[in-house]
């Protein structure tokens, strides 16, 4: 009897956080198991041959070997100042599209928040960007922009905003913004729901909290609403903008690049060395140029937000 | 409670107003081309309605080659991998959000390189690799390359909402001595609700609307996904049906819809007011 | 004990996994598409990128015809999709598993042979199709005297107008052998009226089309053939970008939103009579017949002649894949599908031109020479291969250097001098 009165005491833990720190570990690797095998063989191991790809010549042809070349195709590239060009119409064309696609976002996320009538409608058709395959929304844009059979166009006439219309994806000086556009209404669902389902999590008590001390909506908002979302903040905006910097195939399709090159992404240049001329190698070499270029760009952005968010 | 005045609520309604006609008059636009005739679709004053009505264009995209095995095998893939996704990230999001481990720095760093590193450029290694699992062709081996491709961004998302979640309800559990499993079941997931919905959203569309990995791993007309259907209706030189592919692709937009539109029910807080007292 | 579960649950999951996984490797096969042994059935893959719906008709047809001929060589039909096929093949040499007959055009192939990835074709094609084709069509899709693809379905420029506008102007719709340059720009400079453009030109990708045209001035652009070729901008090669700079702001007959957009964006304004004529590959008029208002009447122009009426080549291809077990059978069925009326049958569903003449003359037959078809045929024989297809490096070269730079000539935003001198120091940049 002693033993049985003894024991329960022994298991219970002088206190909470002690027993969490000790077996954390532990329970952590167990808890990341089921993810861990299927991500090392089909994820860690083919990135790991497409970093290392990039120290070599290998390049598409039957029986050729391939060799380590050092960096060489670094150097290659330090030349190649087309593709480093491109690296600017890339941040631009990123940055701009996540900025816009977070202030946009969060406002419609805010207004999907709100106890408004036929919210779930709302709420479904605000991911219609989503819904649509991404083979038709590229061909949608470059059809709803044209210049002669597009309803934008139409529309500029009908209302006399412009004579003959513009031609958004063919005018130098239009075709960037237009892309922007596009890829900002291709985002926002991803951005809106990420912040949304951030803003359900916030505590209705803090809210009250401050209502009782007196904070207006917009004092709240600031007070409240913001510092609860900053993890989610970082989170979504940093994930948006790689995925920007990456993405080509929407503005390939829209644009293939022009006119006249205002338009080409960095990635469009690894894509094309790849497959358009079999250099597998040196198309590695940009991909580990971007990654570590865009880890740097990202990295100060990160450390802020994550230090933060831990606190 | 705090009601906003009605102003103030008009002007939300303008406001959401605003952003629907945005993101949702492409729909309307395409519902409107699958509905014209090649003759119309060339017209240069486009109008919304269209003049003659051809519902053939929906037998076209219907008839052509496997239009709705296709639809089944995306189905399966996404829903699969929907599942999936949630079922693995949400116990090793949990760890990596709460748990200072060595695991935390190599999940972020493999993270990063994963969503940085051109995907184009490791189709190939990937395409060796489950050859020689013998997965290649089949839809299960492509669920398992959609649920490791989805993983970060599950994984950097829900770590983000572990992180915002409050202590104090994991700890109080904890002195009533339950144990790791419960209070992961019990505390922790209704309130990552919010979030796992969101996560789930995310999962099932981009397996619904994957391309590139469908297309190279999958070689099988029967085991085609909805994505590779869609794209034989554009052929060479930019010549596009557009009407037949039009129809396709609102059929394609339809069940994406409906998804959402059940899941986003669920999202909503899952904190009791007064839970988090001090 | 709760963890017991959790990895009770891990193996239990792993497990389904590994029966499923197994399961459905059975039902598939992911080798190379060719079966049997020595003396056994033979079981080809054959993949078509046909999507019109009376060329997927016919493709099939010819599939079926010959295997209700050859029971111990089946084909096996599968669809590819144009947009996809070269990213595709990419994958599929680089792991060993592409089909073993294989549809695609010149231009996309020249990369997979120099890679070594297409079967030499030389001794199993019967001399009758080798005989069938001229020899300037074999040679794009040739390299060091072997041949790695038989040739189908050609396209060319055309030009096209409409009847009554031109009629309107008082300009008769030339009917001769040929049309020459200083004509047609005077053509479209008389027809610029009114509100209404001489021409239409969607030049949104313009280098394909510059570089075939120029050879009605023989402007070869390209010496040499693979890593040593050089570029050369001079006199020739000048003609046609200048001529179309001088219509589009010396006359001012072609309008300009069109030249930044692609061939098939710009037939609406064409039928709505924005402009007077519009030049295109000879397939838009599948487009035009279907989509056009009924009232509009138009025809094809002679072909374009400079000093010749020469295009650059660049047809479809049918070509074997040198990892198949049986290259011979497949040249058999390729042999087969280059038949006369198998060929206009396909060619013809596509409004696409055959390579063999009496392919040719089977479609001239069966239409009657109507919808512009008298005009398109006839420009079959001025194809011919272009140098710039033989060198390594010209893919490089055209997305990088010559598209930027041809759009910005065409924008008027570069001198004609300083397009030479891009297009060649920019060769030097990326031939290395």
């Amino acid at each position: 009897m002693t033993t049985t009165v003894v024991e329960p005491q022994l298991e219970s833990p002088p206190s909470p956080v002690r027993r969490r720190r000790g077996s954390g570990s532990r329970d952590a690797w167990l808890l990341t198991l089921p993810a861990l095998i299927p991500v090392l063989v089909l994820s860690v191991i083919p990135l790991a041959q497409g970093v290392y790809y990039g120290f070599t010549d290998k390049r598409a042809g039957l029986g050729i070997a391939t060799h380590v070349i050092g960096l060489e195709n670094f150097r290659k590239l330090w030349h190649n100042h087309l593709f480093l060009d491109s690296f600017r119409i890339g941040l631009i064309w990123a940055v701009s599209v996540t900025l816009i696609q977070f202030v946009l976002g969060l406002g419609l996320a805010l207004l999907l928040n709100e106890d408004l009538r036929l919210r779930w409608l709302a709420r479904t058709l605000a991911l219609i960007p989503w819904a649509m395959p991404p083979v038709i929304v590229a061909i949608m844009w470059r059809l709803l922009l044209d210049p002669t059979v597009g309803p934008v166009n139409q529309s500029l006439k009908d209302l006399h905003i412009s004579d003959t219309g513009i031609n958004w994806l063919g005018d130098f000086h239009t075709a960037l913004p237009a892309v922007i556009m596009v890829g900002v209404w291709v985002g926002m669902p991803q951005t809106t729901i990420a912040l949304l389902a951030g803003l359900q999590g916030i505590p209705a008590d803090l809210h009250e909290a401050a209502a009782v001390d007196g904070a207006g909506a917009g004092r709240r908002f600031f007070s409240v609403t913001l510092p609860q979302l900053r993890p989610i903040i970082f989170a979504i905006t940093s994930l948006d903008f790689i995925w920007n910097f990456n993405s080509f195939g929407l503005v390939y399709v829209l644009t293939a690049g022009g006119p006249g090159g205002k338009t080409m992404l960095p990635m469009l240049f690894a894509y094309n060395e790849a497959f358009r001329y079999g250099q597998f190698g040196y198309a590695s070499a940009m991909g580990d140029v971007m990654v570590l270029l865009v880890v740097i760009f990202l990295g100060l952005y990160l450390r802020a937000g994550l230090r933060r968010a831990d606190a | 409670m705090r009601r906003p005045s009605k102003t103030v609520r008009t002007g939300q309604y303008v406001a959401l107003a605003l952003y629907l006609i945005f993101l949702g008059f492409p729909l309307l636009w395409l519902l409107s081309i699958s509905l014209k005739t090649p003759r119309e679709l060339a017209s240069i004053s486009p109008h919304l309605i269209p003049h003659h009505f051809q519902w053939s264009n929906y037998s076209d995209a219907f008839d052509a080659q496997g239009l709705l095995r296709s639809a089944g095998n995306s189905t399966i893939v996404a829903l699969g991998s929907m599942v999936l996704t949630i079922v693995v990230a949400f116990p090793a999001a949990y760890a990596l959000g709460r748990f200072k481990t060595r695991l935390r720095p190599i999940a972020t760093g493999w993270i990063l390189v994963s969503q940085l590193f051109p995907v184009i450029l490791i189709v190939i290694p990937l395409f060796m690799i489950l050859r020689s699992i013998h997965l290649l062709n089949s839809l299960f081996g492509l669920v398992l390359v959609y649920l490791v491709w989805t993983l970060p961004f599950a994984l950097w998302m829900l770590r983000g909402y572990v992180a915002a979640l409050p202590r104090d309800l994991e700890e109080a559990a904890a002195v009533d001595g339950a144990g790791r499993v419960r209070t992961l079941v019990s505390i922790v997931l209704p309130l990552l609700r919010p979030g796992l919905v969101a996560t789930a959203m995310f999962a099932f569309i981009s397996a619904w609307n994957e391309f590139f990995f469908a297309l190279v791993l999958l070689k099988n007309d029967n085991v085609r996904t909805l994505p590779l259907t869609l794209a034989h209706f554009v052929g060479a030189e930019g010549q596009v049906s557009l009407g037949p592919l039009a129809a396709g692709s609102v059929m394609a937009t339809v069940p994406s819809l409906l998804v959402f539109a059940v899941l986003q029910r669920r999202l909503t807080s899952g904190l009791l007011a007064g839970a988090v007292k001090g | 004990m709760r963890n017991r579960v959790l990895i009770g649950a891990v193996t239990g999951v792993a497990a389904v996994a590994l029966v499923a996984a197994c399961s459905s490797s059975k039902s598939s096969s992911d080798n190379g598409g060719g079966s049997g042994g020595g003396g056994g059935k033979v079981t080809l893959k054959f993949q078509s990128l046909a999507f019109q719906k009376p060329t997927v008709a016919a493709v099939k047809k010819i599939v079926n015809d010959w295997n209700a001929a050859h029971p111990n060589i089946q084909v096996q039909y599968s669809e590819g999709s144009w947009d996809s096929v070269h990213d595709q093949l990419v994958t599929q040499f680089e792991g060993g598993t592409a089909p073993d007959i294989i549809h695609d055009e010149a231009a996309d192939i020249s990369g997979f042979i120099q890679q070594g990835y297409l079967a030499d074709l030389t001794g199993d094609l019967p001399d009758n199709v080798k005989s069938s084709v001229p020899q300037g069509v074999w040679d794009t899709v040739s390299a060091d005297g072997k041949i790695y693809a038989a040739p189908t379905l050609l396209q060319s420029y055309v030009v096209m107008a409409n009847t009554d506008l031109l009629k309107h102007d008082g300009i008769t719709v030339p009917d001769g052998a040929t049309l020459s340059w200083d004509d047609f720009q005077a053509m479209a400079k008389r027809a610029t009226t009114g509100g209404t453009y001489g021409l239409g030109w969607g030049l949104k990708s313009p280098t394909a089309t510059i570089l075939s045209l120029s050879l009605n001035f023989d402007g070869k652009y390209f010496s040499g053939s693979g890593q040593d070729a050089k570029v050369d901008v001079g006199d020739n090669e000048k003609q046609v970008p200048q001529r179309i700079h001088a219509m589009a702001y010396d006359d001012k007959s072609i309008a300009p939103v069109t030249l930044t957009q692609s061939g098939t964006d710009i037939l609406p304004g064409f039928y709505a009579g924005k402009y007077a004529m519009v030049v295109e590959g000879n397939y838009a008029a599948q487009q035009i017949t279907e989509e056009a208002p009924k009232s509009f009447h138009w025809a094809v122009l002679p072909p374009l002649t400079g000093t010749s009426s020469n295009q650059a080549a660049d047809p479809q291809t049918l070509s074997v894949a040198q990892s198949s077990k049986h290259v011979k059978e497949a040249t058999q069925f390729v042999s087969y599908f280059m038949q006369a009326q198998n060929l206009a049958a396909v060619g013809q569903g596509d409004w696409l031109i055959p390579t063999t003449q009496s392919a040719r003359d089977a479609i001239n037959q069966a239409t009657g020479g109507s919808s512009g078809w008298a005009q398109t045929l006839k420009g079959a024989s001025s194809q011919v291969a272009a140098a710039f297809q033989a060198a390594t490096n010209y893919p490089r070269w055209k997305d990088q250097i010559a598209t930027p730079a041809f759009q910005q000539y065409l924008a008027n935003k570069m001198s004609l001098d300083d397009l030479a001198k891009k297009l060649t120091s920019g060769w030097g940049d990326v031939n290395q």
